[in-house]
C-alpha cells in the first residue's frame, strides 16, 4: 500500500509537470469536443490525433489520448441532454431522459449531474484500476467466446427492462437492430451478406450513423413537422442548479453505475457503450418509480453518464496490465506506444513505472480538470437553447453530417444516417421507441462471432455454454433475469384471473338469489 | 493542314501537360492511403515513409486512412482513381487476397491486381508461430505430430477468414498434412487477446505484438515463416529449415493505380529509394522492430507475384467454407 502511494507521488511528479499538464489539459479539451460532435466519438478522435501525437514522448501521448477518451465521455452528454443527439454512441441512453429533463426546463441541473457523475466516476475507476488492474485483467483474459456469449444474452435479456412502453413494440426493435447487425461479411465463412454490391457495407452499418440518424435527425424532422415552432427554452440562473432532491435521487446510480461501467469495462469489447446500456435498465429496475423513466428521470441521466465514464478506466485495465488490447480504442492506444518503442506487455508496469503511474496521475489530474470545465460551461450550453430553431437545426444538421462523413470519409455512412434519420421519423411517429435498435446493433456482431468462436472451439456441442463455470453462472443470472421480467406478465394475468372472478362473484350471487 | 498533322499537335497538345506534369511533379500534395485505421500496420508503415518522402520532394504528402472491408475499400478507391501520381497506396499483404476471395465466391471484384502497379516495398517482416508457454510442444515437430494423433484437437485463432494470419496457419497445415482448427478473430488484436486467455493454441503473428509476452514468458515461439532467420529471435527456427514449404511475410509496400505516367513513376521510385535512407525513417522503423525490407519496382513485382500465387493458391485449398456438414 505503501508503495503503491509512493509510485503514485511519483505519478503526480510526473502529471504536474508542465510538459505533460498541458497535453492532459489539451486531450480533455479534444475529448470534450469529439464527444460533443455528433457522429465524431473517442475512437474517430483517439484515430485522428493519433498522428500528432508521434511528436510527443510515449507517457505525453498515452496521457493526452487517454485524457481524449474519457473527455469524450463527458462532452457525449452535452448535446444528447439539450438537443437529443448522442454526440458519441455512450450517451444514447441519456438522451431519452436527458432531453425529457431539457424540455421540462431542468437542463442545467441535468447537465451538472451528468459532469458530477462522471467525475465521481472516473475517479473511483480510476483507484480500482490502480489497485485492481493485475488481478483484474487476468480475470478479464479468462473471458473466451462461451462467456462472451454468455453475457451477451444477459444483456439482450436487460432489453426487457429498457423501454417504458410496450415490450412487443421494443422488442420489435430490438430485433431490427439484430438484423440490421448481419448485414456484412460473414465473419466464419467470408460471404458477404446483404451488401447489395456495395464494398463499404462489407464491415456492416456502422453505430454512429445509426445512432446519430435515429435520434438528432429524426429530431429535427419532428421538431420540423409541428405546426407551431416550438417555444424557446429560457433557462433561468435559478434553474442551473440541481436541487437537493435531484441530488438525492442522483446518488444511488451514480454509485452503482460506477461499480458496473467498471466491470464491464474491463471486459473487452465496446464496454462504454454497453454499461451505458445496462446501468439505464438498471437504474429502472431499481427504481420505485420505473413510470417516470422516459419523462425526465435524473436516475436515467446519473446512471449511464457515470457507467460510461468509469467503463474507460476499466478498458485500460487490460491494456495497462498484461498489453492486451480490451477494444478498439485501448487497440489505437497501444500502437502509440509502440510507435514509441514501448511494448505494451505484462512487463509495463515494472519496466515503465513512470508510464504507467504518470498515466494514472494524469487520469486524477484530468477528471477534476474536466469537472472544472465542465461546470461553469454549463450556463454557457444552456443558453445554446436560446437560438432560435431555424438557426440552430439547420446548423446541428451540417454538424451531423460531416461529423458522421470524417469519422471514415465515407459516403455512404451518410446515407446511412440519412435513411436512419427517415426510419426514426417514422417510428417515432408510430410512437415506437429506438434505443433498442442501438443495442440490437451493437450487440448482434458480437455475438454471432462469440456464439460461432465457442461453437467451432467446441466443435458444434452447445455443452460448452454451461461447462464453463463463469459462462454458466451468467447464463442462470439471464435465465433469472428473464423470468423476473415475467413476473409483472404473471402477475396481470393474475390480475386479469381476479378481475374476471370479480365478475363471475356477483353473477354467481345473483344466481343464487334466484 | 493535312489530317494527319491534325492528329499530330493534337497528340502534342494533349502530352504537353503530361511532360509538365512530370518535370515540376508534384505542384499539390500527395495523399498516400492507408486502407487500414490509424494504428495498424499499413498506417504505421505509411506515416514515416510519407514524412521522408516530404522532405525529399519538399511538398506535402498526406496519409489518409480510408478503411473498410478488411482493406478492400481503401485499395478499390486508389485502384480507380486518376492515375496522376497524386493518390498512392500504402498496402499489405492482404492486396493479393482480396480479388482472389472475390473471384471464389463469384463476386464482382473490388479492384483486380492489374490495376495497380508497384513503387517499391517498403517492409516485410516474416510471421512467426507461438503456443501458450503450459502447451506441452517444445517444437513444430512435437506440435505436429500432436496433431496428427488427434485431427482438428490443436486449435489456433487468426485476424480473420481468408486473412494474412490464416493464410500464414494454411500454408503450414498443408505442407504439414495435418488438420487444426481455425477460430477466426476480428483483426490480429482480438486474436492475440484469445490466445493470451488460453482460449486456443496457437497462432501465426507478427514478431514484434508477441515479443514482449515470449520475453514475459508466456508464449513459446516455435518458428518463423521466413526465408532467413529473425534478428530479434536468432535461435528460432525457419519452417523451410524444418522441411515444411511454407513461407509467409507481411509486408508493406507502396502501389500508384496503374497508367501513371513513366516520368512520375520514376519520380516516385527514385523518392521512395532516397526515403529509405532517411535516418528518420531509419529510427521510426526500428522503434517498432520492423526492418527495412526495399525492393525497387521490378524486383518487388516479382517477390508480389510470387507471393500472390502462394496465395492464391492457398485460398483456393481452403474454398468456401460451407454452412452445412
Amino acid at each position: 500500500m505503501f508503495e503503491t502511494l509512493q509510485n503514485l507521488g511519483h505519478g503526480f511528479a510526473i502529471a504536474a509537470s508542465p510538459g505533460v499538464l498541458v497535453y492532459a489539459f489539451a486531450g480533455c479539451v479534444i475529448g470534450t469536443l469529439v464527444g460533443m460532435l455528433p457522429g465524431v466519438g473517442p475512437l474517430a478522435g483517439i484515430s485522428l490525433l493519433l498522428p500528432a501525437s508521434y511528436g510527443l514522448s510515449a507517457t505525453t501521448a498515452l496521457v493526452m489520448l487517454a485524457g481524449i477518451y474519457y473527455g469524450a465521455m463527458y462532452g457525449g452528454s452535452t448535446t444528447s441532454i439539450l438537443m437529443r443527439i448522442p454526440g458519441e454512441a455512450a450517451s444514447v441512453m441519456t438522451c431519452i431522459d436527458g432531453y425529457a429533463m431539457t424540455r421540462k426546463g431542468r437542463a442545467g441541473p441535468a447537465l451538472a449531474i451528468a459532469a458530477v457523475g462522471s467525475y465521481i466516476a472516473g475517479t473511483a475507476s480510476i483507484v480500482g484500476l490502480m489497485l485492481l488492474a493485475p488481478p483484474l485483467a487476468a480475470f478479464a483474459l479468462s473471458f473466451g467466446p462461451s462467456e462472451y456469449v454468455a453475457l451477451l444474452l444477459l444483456g439482450l435479456t436487460v432489453l426487457a427492462y429498457m423501454s417504458g412502453g410496450s415490450v412487443p413494440k421494443s422488442l420489435a426493435m430490438a430485433a431490427l437492430g439484430l438484423l440490421l447487425g448481419m448485414i456484412g461479411i460473414d465473419p466464419m465463412s467470408g460471404y458477404f451478406r446483404f451488401s447489395y454490391g456495395l464494398v463499404e457495407l462489407g464491415d456492416g452499418i456502422g453505430i454512429v450513423p445509426v445512432a446519430v440518424g435515429l435520434f438528432g435527425v429524426s429530431e429535427i424532422l419532428l421538431t420540423a413537422g409541428q405546426a407551431e415552432t416550438p417555444q424557446v427554452i429560457k433557462p433561468k440562473l435559478r434553474d442551473l442548479l440541481p436541487s437537493r432532491e435531484e441530488w438525492r435521487d442522483a446518488a444511488g446510480p451514480v454509485g452503482r453505475g460506477t461499480i458496473l461501467g467498471f466491470l464491464i469495462g474491463i471486459v473487452p469489447g465496446s464496454a462504454h457503450i454497453i454499461a451505458s446500456f445496462v446501468s439505464y435498465a438498471v437504474e429502472r429496475r431499481v427504481s420505485k418509480h420505473p413510470e417516470r423513466f422516459g419523462h425526465g428521470a435524473v436516475e436515467g441521466v446519473a446512471g449511464p453518464e457515470s457507467a460510461n465514464n468509469s467503463a474507460t478506466s476499466g478498458a485500460l485495465v487490460p491494456m495497462l496490465a498484461l498489453g492486451v488490447p480490451s477494444g478498439p480504442i485501448p487497440a489505437v492506444m497501444m500502437a502509440a506506444m509502440m510507435v514509441h518503442g514501448v511494448s505494451p506487455g505484462p512487463m509495463l508496469i515494472q519496466q515503465q513505472p513512470e508510464l504507467f503511474w504518470g498515466v494514472i496521475a494524469s487520469m486524477y489530474v484530468g477528471n477534476l480538470v474536466l469537472l472544472i470545465l465542465n461546470l461553469p460551461l454549463v450556463g454557457l450550453f444552456v443558453n445554446l437553447l436560446r437560438i432560435p430553431y431555424p438557426l440552430l437545426y439547420p446548423a446541428i444538421l451540417v454538424f451531423s453530417v460531416v461529423g458522421v462523413y470524417a469519422v471514415n470519409g465515407s459516403v455512404v455512412d451518410v446515407w446511412i444516417m440519412a435513411v436512419m434519420g427517415a426510419l426514426g421519423y417514422l417510428l417515432r411517429k408510430l410512437d415506437f421507441e429506438t434505443a433498442p435498435i442501438v443495442l440490437g446493433l451493437v450487440l448482434a456482431p458480437m455475438l454471432e462471432m462469440s456464439l460461432r468462436q465457442a461453437l467451432a472451439l467446441s466443435s458444434g456441442s452447445y455443452a460448452i455454454f454451461v461447462t464453463r463455470p463463469i459462462s454458466a453462472s451468467m447464463l442462470c443470472v439471464a435465465l433469472a433475469l428473464l423470468l423476473l421480467s415475467l413476473r409483472p406478465l404473471v402477475a396481470r394475468g393474475a390480475d386479469w384471473r381476479r378481475r374476471l372472478g370479480l365478475l363471475e362473484g356477483p353473477v354467481v350471487g345473483e344466481e343464487e338469489k334466484r | 493542314m493535312k489530317r494527319r498533322d491534325l492528329v499530330v499537335l493534337l497528340v502534342c497538345v494533349l502530352a504537353m501537360p503530361l511532360i509538365a506534369q512530370a518535370q515540376d511533379f508534384p505542384t499539390r500534395p500527395i495523399n498516400v492511403v492507408a486502407p487500414f485505421p490509424p494504428g495498424g500496420q499499413a498506417d504505421l508503415m505509411a506515416r514515416p515513409t510519407a514524412a521522408a518522402m516530404e522532405k525529399i520532394l519538399k511538398s506535402p504528402v498526406v496519409v489518409v486512412n480510408k478503411t473498410g472491408a478488411a482493406g478492400a475499400v481503401g485499395m478499390a478507391f486508389v485502384a480507380n482513381s486518376k492515375p496522376d501520381g497524386y493518390t498512392l497506396l500504402m498496402a499489405l499483404s492482404s492486396i493479393s487476397i482480396i480479388p482472389e476471395a472475390d473471384k471464389l465466391f463469384d463476386r464482382k471484384p473490388a479492384y483486380t491486381m492489374d490495376q495497380l502497379v508497384p513503387i517499391a516495398l517498403v517492409s516485410a517482416d516474416p510471421t512467426i508461430l507461438v503456443c501458450r508457454s503450459e502447451r506441452p510442444w517444445k517444437s513444430v515437430k512435437e506440435l505436429v505430430d500432436d496433431a496428427k494423433k488427434r485431427p482438428e484437437g490443436i486449435s489456433y485463432s487468426s485476424s480473420g477468414i481468408y486473412g494474412t494470419l490464416h493464410m500464414a496457419m494454411e500454408m503450414l497445415i498443408h505442407s504439414a498434412g495435418i488438420k487444426m482448427k481455425h477460430v477466426p478473430y476480428g483483426g490480429a488484436a482480438p486474436a492475440l487477446t484469445a490466445l493470451l486467455g488460453g482460449h486456443v493454441d496457437c497462432m501465426a503473428s507478427g514478431p514484434a505484438v508477441v515479443l514482449p509476452h515470449i520475453k514475459a514468458g508466456k508464449l513459446r515461439p516455435l518458428a518463423g515463416w521466413g526465408e532467413k532467420r529473425l534478428a530479434v529471435l536468432p535461435e528460432l527456427p525457419t519452417l523451410k529449415e524444418l522441411g515444411y514449404d511454407a513461407e509467409f511475410y507481411i509486408w508493406a509496400g507502396m502501389f500508384a493505380p496503374k497508367g501513371t505516367p513513366e516520368p512520375i513513376m520514376k519520380k516516385l521510385r527514385d523518392t521512395v529509394r532516397a526515403a529509405m535512407q532517411d535516418p528518420d525513417f531509419k529510427a521510426a522503423l526500428d522503434k517498432m522492430e520492423t526492418p527495412i525490407a526495399y525492393l525497387d519496382a521490378p524486383e518487388f513485382q516479382k517477390f508480389w507475384d510470387k507471393d500472390a500465387k502462394m496465395l492464391a493458391d492457398a485460398i483456393k485449398r481452403v474454398g468456401k467454407i460451407e454452412e452445412t456438414k
